[in-house]
Formats: C-alpha cells, structure tokens, sequence
C-alpha cells in the first residue's frame, strides 16, 4: 500500500496544467495531494485538471482536498476538472453525491 | 433451525498509526467471505477507514489511542465493531454529517458511512465509544463476484 503519492504535472493546451496522481488518497495522502494543487491554482493556469486514473482507493479526506481545489479555482476564475476516474473511485464520489458537483471528463492522460 | 457459523476477525490498532493495510486486509478477507465484490468490498473499506479516522481525528485528536476492531459474518449481515478509549461522545449532532447539497470539505466522511451502511450505532461507555457497522447482505450481494 502507498503511504506516498506519486503526482506528475504536464502542460494541458493552453494554460492549463493536468496534474496525475497515483496511489491511494487518505488522510495520510490528502495533505500532499494539498500542497500541490495549491502550487497549480494560480490564475496564470486557466484550467487544472487533475488525473485519476492512478487511484484506486480514495476516502473523504481526499475528496474534501478536491472539494478544496475546486473552490479554490473557482475563486480565481478557472476552470477545476477530473478524469480517468476508477470505478472504485467514481463509485465514491457517486454515493457522496459529488459527482454532479465536479466536472468529470472521460479522458485519460494520453489524451492530448 | 440452525444459525449459520460465524466467520470473525479481530485486532487491536494504534489511532496513531496508518493502519490501512491491517483494516484493507480485514475488510477484503470479510468481504471475500461475504461473497462482495470489487466495489462493495470497496465501500466496505471507505466506511471502515472513514469511522477509524473519525475516532483517530476527533476522538483521540491526533494523539495515540488503542482502538479494538472486531470483524464478523453471520446470517447475512455484516458487521463492523469498534471500541476506543477516547472521551465519550455525549453529542449526537457531532456524528452527523453535512446535508447533500452543503459542499463543503468537511462532514463527507460520515455522509459516506451513511451512504454505505444499513445500520450505524454508537454508544458511550464509562471510558469510551463502542461502535457499530453493519452491512445486511441480499442474495445478489453474495452471490456477486
């Protein structure tokens, strides 16, 4: 099991920035995860988006920290999305009725 | 008329410690038992790690704690059992959890467990919090793999 997530950051078109995140986000992981989006949600980064496809477990604490991001980005005029939601996962945000709260795309980091 | 045999796990964990793999491996060899599959053994996880960190967080505050975790399997009901040692939780507006269309950081947690478990039961003792989740088991739900 991660004790550590593993996030790298690529440019995403025109001022935007997908950050992927690999391992399992709880409340041991949450604050890292924290820390990063913090960097990102600058208003030089039109969009974030934050790729899931690496995240097989992820409790409230990680949700709470991307609830976080997306009122951060919100404040600042820009545009917070996610992707390559896992089953495990989208099933969570589901159950917790965020799904309709965040806009969710289904691409993946090979995407361009 | 016989009682179906129980099938139980039980441990002692440290609040203060990442105890995910020990309660993964419980909650997956439970849920195996049970017949679950990959998303219900998942959700069970959510809500055994969300009530852990609920202890841990708001019951010891961080510090270390000893919280006693039994797992058991009997007639179709799966339970999750919980025990601290931390002040007892005389409130019950603080174990609630944030209405659906509050987003908010906060409170997901127990929305969670809420959203995972068909009963969820607390109780104060003289030196702690006994806890209680339980998950009843359709057909459907153990024959799935």
């Amino acid at each position: 099991m991660n004790v550590t997530l593993e996030m790298t950051e690529t440019a995403l078109g025109n001022a935007g920035v997908r950050l992927s995140v690999s391992g399992d986000i709880n409340i041991h992981t949450a604050m890292q995860l924290r820390k990063q989006l913090k960097t990102l949600l600058d208003p030089k980064h039109e969009e974030v988006r934050v790729d899931l496809s690496g995240v097989d477990f992820m409790d409230s604490a990680g949700i709470a920290t991307l609830v976080e991001g997306l009122q951060w980005s919100q404040d600042s005029g820009g545009r917070f999305t996610l992707s390559g939601l896992t089953d495990n996962v989208r099933d969570i945000f589901t159950l917790a009725k965020l799904d309709t709260v965040f806009d969710i795309r289904e691409d993946h980091a090979s995407d361009a | 008329m016989h009682a179906s045999p129980v099938y139980e796990l039980s441990c002692t964990l440290n609040s203060g410690c990442d105890c995910m793999r020990t309660l993964r491996y419980m909650v997956e060899a439970m849920s195996m038992r049970a017949g679950l599959n990959t998303i219900q053994t998942n959700r069970m996880l959510v809500a055994v790690d969300e009530l852990f960190a609920n202890i841990s967080k708001h019951g010891y505050h961080g510090r270390e704690g000893m919280i006693e975790m039994r797992a058991d399997l009997q007639d179709h009901r799966l339970r999750f059992e919980f025990r601290d040692y931390a002040p007892p939780i005389a409130d019950r507006h603080e174990l609630r959890g944030r209405e659906v269309d509050d987003v908010q950081p906060g409170g997901i947690g127990l929305r969670l467990i809420q959203a995972i478990m068909d009963e969820i039961h607390h109780s104060t003792m003289d030196d702690g919090n006994h806890w209680v989740l339980i998950k009843h088991l359709s057909e459907g739900d153990e024959c799935d793999t």
